[in-house]
């Protein structure tokens, strides 16, 4: 063994970090009169579920690793541009949504694909929806990878007509189906081989809103939206915002070194008054869907997404179910909780990101509608 | 002879740290918010039910059965269905702009523990955001909004 002062102090180094971790968070812990984490593991039967939560917060809870990690990640993010795993660092100051990259350039794993339980959710859906008399649309929102590999991975091209094998499968499932499918796909290839300005945030997952727009058009030409004037107009709203996935490092140095994108929104308001749009619950449409129906809607400047701006295409209000990150399943269990939104209703727009295809919470369970209460008049 | 010394000293600071003083979870806040008091133990917490989500905030259902009522009718013995907002927060952490007035001293969720709560029902009418619920279609009856929510022992 090597007696050198440097190996001795490399390994002492080493002891104090791997038994310094622990002694720190063990005392902060103590001072807080909070039980340490490490303590479940004897006061609980050692089962799979209560090691796992034990081991989570651990990691969680931990004073030295909330401390240290925003500053790892930063120095892995700046010096050597890994996003870690849940961001890729793209072509021209470009993030992306890793699991949306390996969605679209990895085979599931074994048994990993949903795209048989979604197809039969739809049509499950679909069949429920018939049966009181409304009609349901599919609109399967593009991961931003999907639409942009070029900017994604070096040597990517510009997508010419190929989808990941989940989506084409989802879509010709569909259309086999006479399922009304929107594919956005398509129109944003389209967009930009004609040159559209950018559909997506650069740093963020989601549509800008020209990205939405052309959305909302491809909806409200299925929805056979009347021609002419709307009872809507648009004012301008622009926003800084910080991308999610910036956010989603959870550190503020990368959060400073990137800084926000201004974004050119379009608030929707009533055109005699100049009221901001609001949702009508009685509407013959509702919109249910994710987080794209959510941004520039709820978020800021409000009134200026997806939903406001079908409204403004359709000349009526809608009424809508938004679940963020759940667009496959939560916001349909949402909908049983809430069957009064169906009242009324001709039409269910049904938006959910791509990547749910193979990702989505929950699964893609069939749910049963329940029957729609009955009024008292 | 050191190791049985390091052995005993260090069963004896992990009982210290499982040690805890009698604590019925009371406080102001969980006494006079919502209009049911309970303390219920936390029957168990579903895998994947909670943890730290990157960006969207949910509230989960968790399953309790219930062992005293202070307020509100309930009864003792009951198994309720309790909606707690980003449960992978401590409950002191739990607020944020978008829902406001919950909170609490638990740190967080271990199946067996005690809590003494403040609830709201039914849920549907105070929370309009994303609800995670494992036992979707299993349960039956309205779900419980957790306002305030207590360690108890």
């Amino acid at each position: 063994m090597s007696t050198h002062p440097a190996s001795r102090f490399a390994v002492a180094a080493f002891a104090a970090v791997i038994a310094g971790v622990p002694v720190v968070d063990g005392t902060v812990d103590l001072a807080r009169r909070v039980r340490p984490p490490v303590a479940d593991l004897f006061t609980q039967p050692p089962t799979q579920a209560n090691l796992r939560a034990t081991e989570h917060a651990m990691e969680e809870g931990s004073a030295v690793a909330r401390a240290v990690r925003p500053w790892m990640l930063a120095a892995r993010f700046l010096g050597l541009r890994d996003g870690g795993d849940k961001v890729l660092r793209g072509r021209g100051g470009w993030l992306f949504y890793r699991p949306g990259a390996e969605y679209l350039t990895a085979r599931p794993p074994a048994g990993g694909s949903m795209v048989n339980d979604a197809l039969a959710a739809v049509r499950g859906f679909r069949d429920e929806l018939d049966a009181r008399g409304i009609r349901l649309m599919v609109v399967p929102v593009p991961n931003k990878e999907s639409v942009y590999p070029d900017r994604t991975f070096r040597g990517g091209r510009p997508p010419a007509g190929a989808l990941a094998p989940e989506t084409a499968a989802f879509l010709s499932g569909c259309r086999r189906a006479g399922i009304p499918v929107v594919d956005l796909f398509a129109e944003f290839r389209i967009a930009r081989a004609a040159g559209a300005p950018d559909l997506y945030l650069a740093t963020d997952s989601h549509w800008t809103p020209a990205g939405l727009r052309i959305a909302v058009g491809e909806v409200a030409r299925h929805l056979r939206a009347p021609a002419g004037p709307s009872a809507y107009a648009v004012l301008p709203a622009p926003v800084r915002r910080t991308g999610d996935l910036v956010r989603m490092l959870q550190s503020p140095a990368i959060e400073a070194a990137v800084g926000a994108e201004v974004v050119a929104c379009e608030r929707v308001v009533r055109a005699e008054s100049g009221a901001p749009y609001a949702d009508d619950p009685a509407s013959d449409v509702l919109v249910i869907g994710d987080s794209f129906l959510r941004i520039y809607e709820t978020d800021e400047p409000g009134g200026a997404g997806f939903i406001a701006h079908l409204a403004r295409a359709l000349g009526r209000p809608v009424a809508s179910l938004v679940n963020d990150g759940g667009g496959a399943t939560l916001v349909r269990q949402d909908l049983v909780r809430r069957p009064r939104l169906l009242e009324g209703k001709r039409v269910v727009v049904w938006a959910f990101v791509e990547r749910d295809l193979r990702l989505a919470a929950e699964g893609w369970p069939v749910l049963a509608l329940p029957d729609l209460p009955r009024r008292i008049e | 002879m050191n190791d049985r010394i390091a052995l005993i000293g260090l069963s004896l600071l992990l009982a210290a740290c499982g040690a805890r003083d009698r604590n019925d979870g009371a406080d102001a806040q969980v006494r006079s918010l919502g209009t049911v008091e309970v303390t219920a133990r936390l029957v168990e917490v579903p895998e994947g039910a909670v943890f730290h989500r990157d960006l969207y905030d949910y509230a989960t259902i968790l399953k309790y059965e219930v062992v005293a009522v202070h307020r509100g009718a309930v009864a003792a013995g009951a198994t309720i269905f309790v909606g707690h907002y980003d449960p992978w927060k401590p409950r002191a952490e739990a607020a944020d702009k978008r829902v406001q007035g919950i909170g609490g001293t638990v740190r967080r969720f271990r199946a067996g523990d005690l809590h003494r709560m403040a609830l709201e029902t039914p849920m549907d009418d105070v929370f309009m955001g994303g609800i995670v619920d494992k036992y979707f279609g299993k349960r039956e009856g309205p779900a419980y909004w957790a306002v305030w929510t207590n360690e108890a022992n």
